[in-house]
Formats: C-alpha cells, sequence, structure tokens
C-alpha cells in the first residue's frame, strides 16, 4: 500500500470524529462554553483575591492547560467510544488497521480542536485579564502545547484500554482521569504543597513538567522539561503497547463481540 | 493456486467468567471450504455459528485449533488475511450520525482507499446496492432494510475475496429478504467472492449453499450438500390425506415403510418411505373411504434441522 493509504487509515478516525463532533450540537459547549466558564471562573477569582500579574498567568495557564487537556484527550477516547456507543467496534477491528492508525488520527483531530480552544482562550484573556501568553516567544508556547496533547493522548490510550478491558461501564472512565490529572499535577497549584504521596504520583505525570516550563516564562525558576518529554514519550510507547494488548486480549475473552451487541 | 478459502483443524473456543469457570462454545471445529462455493452454516440459537465466523474472519480468535484463511495463517498473517476478508452481520451498526455515503467513506479509509479510488468505490458500492436515495441519510434514520444493505456495500469497500455473512436477512421483511439473497447470489458470482454465510432461515440456506455445516453445542454433526444431507439422513417424506368415511388407522400404521402416523377425524399425517411401495398400500387402506386429498412432500432443510437439532 502506497504513503496515501497509509495516511488515510490515520485520517480515518480524523473523518469520523469531525462529522460526529460536526452534527453534534454539544460541541459548542466543548469548544466555547464549558471552556470559557472555566476561564472566566479562575481569571474572576484572581480579580477577587488582588493576586499579581505573575500568580494571574500561574493560574490562567493551568486553567487553560486544563481545558485544551480535556477537549484532545476526549477526541482520542471518542475513537472507541463512539464505535462503543453505536455497537459498531467490530466493523472497525475487521479492519486491517493498527491501535497507532486509531489514536493518532484521533489525536490529530484533538489537535485541532484543542488548538482552537487555545486560540479562543488566549484571546479572551489577553483582552479581559492582560496575559500575554507569548512572553517566551513561539517556541515556548508550541513545546507547552505538545506537552498538553502528548498527555491527554495519554488518558485518551487509558481510557481506551479500559473500556477494552473493563467493557461499556468503563465509559467513565473518559471523564475521570482528567480530573486525577487536574488533582495531582499541579493545575492551580505548584505539586510542592501536595502530600508526599501525592507528590510521587505528580512527578510521574508529564504534564506536570510541562507546566513547570510553560510557567517558568513568567515567573522565574527551575524546571525539568526533558524529564516532561521523556515520560511523554515513554508513556506513549508504553501506552501504544498496552493498547495492542488489550485489543488481543479483548479478541480471546470476546469482549469486542460483547461491544457490538 | 488456493483452493480452500477455509482451513480449519480442531478449533476450540472457550469463553471464562471473572471467577474463571468458563463456557465451551466451539468443539473441536474442523472443516474446509472451497474457494467457489457459498457455504453455509446452520443450527439452533447457541450453536456457535456467530462465534464460528468471528474466528474466521479473526474478530475474536480460538484458544485451539489451525486455521487458514485464504492460504494464510490465521495467527501469523492476520493483517493480510484483514485485507482480502469482510463481514456483513445481522442487526448491523454503524456511527449513527454518519450518513450511508460517510461511512462508506469512513470504512474505505480504514481499508486504505484514497483519493478519486475511494471516492469511486463508494459510489460504486452505492450503485449496486440502490442505496442512492438514502445516501445523505444518518445510519440511525434508515429503515432495516436499507441498514443491511449498507452492511453489505460496507463489506464489498476492499472486493474481499472471502465474505462472511451472519444472518444476512435476520429480521428483514420477507420481499427485502428476497433481495437480498439475491445480492449475495449476485455478489458471488459475478465478483467471484467466496461466501460463508450462517443463517436460521432453512430454505436461504437450501436457495443459497452448495455445502451445509450443521452445529449443535459447539459441534459440526453434518457436513454435506443439501441434497445428500436429506438423503443421508433417511428423513421420510411427508404424506397427508384428508379423508370421508371409514379408514383403518390401526392398520396403516403397522404397514411397512411407514415411519410416523399421526391422525386426527378424517385427516392423517404419515412420514413413509417410499422404497417400500408404502403409497400404493397406503391407499388400498382407504378403499372403504373417500379420499378428498392427498399431499405428499419431500423432505427440506427444514426436516433435516429439526432432525439433527433433536
Amino acid at each position: 500500500m502506497n504513503w496515501q493509504g497509509e495516511l488515510n487509515k490515520y485520517l480515518a478516525s480524523a473523518y469520523k470524529n469531525w462529522i460526529i463532533s460536526r452534527r453534534n450540537i454539544f460541541t459548542v459547549f466543548e469548544l466555547f462554553f464549558w471552556p470559557m466558564i472555566s476561564l472566566l471562573s479562575i481569571g474572576l477569582l484572581t480579580r477577587f483575591l488582588k493576586v499579581d500579574e505573575s500568580m494571574v498567568s500561574f493560574l490562567l495557564v493551568g486553567s487553560i492547560a486544563l481545558t485544551v487537556l480535556q477537549v484532545a484527550q476526549m477526541d482520542v477516547a471518542y475513537v472507541l467510544l463512539f464505535d462503543m456507543w453505536s455497537k459498531s467496534i467490530k466493523n472497525t477491528f475487521i479492519a486491517p488497521v493498527h491501535s497507532y492508525h486509531l489514536i493518532f488520527g484521533a489525536l490529530l483531530f484533538g489537535i485541532v480542536r484543542g488548538s482552537i480552544v487555545f486560540g479562543i482562550l488566549i484571546v479572551v484573556s489577553r483582552y479581559l485579564f492582560g496575559f500575554d501568553f507569548q512572553r517566551g516567544g513561539l517556541l515556548p508556547v508550541l513545546i507547552f502545547l505538545a506537552g498538553v496533547f502528548a498527555t491527554a493522548a495519554v488518558i485518551g490510550i487509558t481510557v481506551c484500554i479500559s473500556i477494552l478491558t473493563f467493557g461499556q461501564k468503563a465509559d467513565v472512565a473518559a471523564w475521570s482521569l482528567s480530573g486525577l490529572i487536574l488533582l495531582v499535577s499541579g493545575i492551580y497549584y505548584p505539586v510542592d504543597v501536595l502530600p508526599p504521596v501525592l507528590q510521587m504520583f505528580a512527578r510521574a505525570v508529564p504534564l506536570t513538567y510541562f507546566l513547570e516550563y510553560y510557567r517558568s516564562i513568567f515567573i522565574p525558576g527551575p524546571h525539568h522539561l526533558a524529564t516532561g518529554i521523556f515520560l511523554a514519550v515513554f508513556y506513549l510507547v508504553l501506552g501504544l503497547v498496552l493498547f495492542d494488548r488489550a485489543i488481543d486480549r479483548a479478541r480471546r475473552t470476546g469482549i469486542l463481540l460483547r461491544l457490538s451487541e | 493456486m488456493i483452493e480452500k478459502s477455509v482451513e480449519a483443524k480442531g478449533i476450540c473456543k472457550r469463553y471464562k467468567s471473572f471467577l474463571g469457570t468458563g463456557t465451551t462454545v466451539l468443539n473441536n471445529i474442523s472443516l474446509d471450504i472451497d474457494v467457489g462455493e457459498i457455504f453455509g452454516l446452520l443450527g439452533p440459537n447457541g450453536s456457535g455459528k456467530t462465534t464460528l465466523i468471528s474466528i474466521f474472519s479473526t474478530l475474536i480468535y480460538p484458544e485451539q485449533g489451525s486455521l487458514s484463511i485464504m492460504g494464510l495463517d490465521a495467527r501469523r498473517d492476520r493483517g493480510e488475511i484483514r485485507k482480502i476478508i469482510n463481514i456483513s452481520t445481522a442487526k448491523p451498526n454503524f456511527p449513527w450520525s454518519l450518513t450511508v455515503r460517510e461511512n462508506l467513506r469512513h470504512y474505505g479509509m480504514l481499508y486504505g482507499l484514497y483519493g478519486s479510488g475511494l471516492s469511486r468505490t463508494v459510489e460504486d458500492q452505492i450503485d449496486a446496492f440502490e442505496l442512492g436515495d438514502f445516501r445523505d441519510l444518518k445510519f440511525e434514520d434508515l429503515s432495516t432494510g436499507i441498514k443491511q444493505r449498507l452492511s453489505l456495500a460496507k463489506s464489498m469497500l476492499n472486493h474481499p475475496r472471502l465474505l462472511f455473512l451472519d444472518e444476512p436477512t435476520t429480521g428483514l421483511d420477507p420481499d427485502i429478504s428476497i433481495k437480498i439473497r439475491a445480492l449475495i447470489r449476485r455478489i458471488h458470482e459475478e465478483e467471484n467472492v467466496a461466501v460463508v454465510l450462517s443463517t436460521h432461515y432453512m430454505p436461504e440456506a437450501e436457495m443459497l449453499c452448495d455445502r451445509i455445516a450443521f452445529l449443535r453445542k459447539g459441534e459440526v454433526v453434518a457436513l454435506d450438500t443439501p441434497q445428500n444431507l436429506k438423503n443421508h439422513l433417511g428423513l421420510g417424506e411427508r404424506v397427508v390425506i384428508t379423508y370421508s368415511g371409514q379408514a383403518d388407522i390401526g392398520a396403516l400404521g403397522r404397514l411397512p415403510g411407514v415411519l410416523g402416523l399421526k391422525s386426527e377425524i378424517g385427516r392423517v399425517e404419515m412420514v413413509i418411505d417410499r422404497s417400500e411401495d408404502s403409497v400404493d398400500r397406503i391407499v388400498k387402506l382407504f378403499q372403504e373411504a373417500k379420499i378428498l386429498d392427498i399431499n405428499i412432500k419431500e423432505p427440506d432443510l427444514e426436516d433435516v434441522f429439526i432432525e439433527l437439532a433433536r
């Protein structure tokens, strides 16, 4: 098969997610309503608490990261969730596709949607709260976003693995895993304030390091970007391997058929 | 030159529960299917037809046994096998909010089709399965028959060499079922596609299949052509006589060649072996009565099914 055919195997998931999102009124809520509610809540809180400019940046970076993460990770998880909800999962897995076709295709669409959300939020946060996201130039922004999207991919893959391992009830993971990230990766506070046990978890989440790196532009301090990049790549590779295993297991146990009934 | 579309030896499948106990769904299935034939899988509910088709199509894996699909090893060459097979199932499901055309496009992409080739294949299948009037309707708005046609159209996107059809006419109106059967026959003949078909519906199997395997409790209990199955099982013909007056029903039951008998006033139903000249002898016993109607029916697959499912 030539490269165009191979490319289309990736784009198939993005195409499906795009059509479904386009026809779903709740996409408006996902892209505009909830992100705005989240940003405005945090921004107004900074006004109420009368925090300084660097602290406003700290909190808004966390708020924007969490929102973009949630949008992108849902898109990755949707690659199986839509199939599971419509009971069409076996049509996907009888086709000659690999786990990486599905994940990266869906992630591509997640990156597009996440970037749109990011664009909206930085414009609004600059206009309303004076947050200059480009203070360190474009490269730090791109590195930060890459970290957010990589973490989103890992969460999305975890949701997919859960679905194939535990069946339909596991779709709750799609909404709850980003909550865990919110708790441990220092979205609204430095990880130093966490209890020691949770700090260990925080140090295992790539987003923690990407947040630390991007915030260091607004509040100068040390960061460990290399660790974050290493963890993101490690989890992505591990996630894809485990996703392949979960597919194999679902074929052995028959869950793949039960998800289609 | 590949001669067998499927070669299965000793296929076993057991589903384990959470506590470790399990249910055996398929037990030691061995069968060969020729490339040029439409092969039927028949059996009562729970006999393992869908599981067997799912294993043949590499959707799920067997626990034991060896399987070769179109000459490819089903353990080693799964990716290659998936390129040359496809499946259409009963109660087909596709992403709800995608239209007929979008669904075909999406699955075409998963098979690596692209550019004008993808568009052409999608349009060809829309035409071939008479889906033109429904191309822009969402899947959730389609009738059952159209969904089934969409499922068949999807199963032909990659021009498979082997097609699995799992109860393709279940739940359809008779006129739609006739249409679907004609489509299956056409796919087999014009596209030169080997077909493995499971069905509950005996006339469908008799009409379409060159050979049939009967499954019962996860085992193949008979495998042959429809005609041979009827012959080998020695099923008699069914004779129904409606009469008025007196007939010696007790003597009828004792006649050689009468295999079974059920009677009520003015009507008697028998299963007979014609080789015993039983029809002549039966008619003679009705000399005192007036025969109003006599109906002789050859055994069909339904009778075979009932016999084998016992």
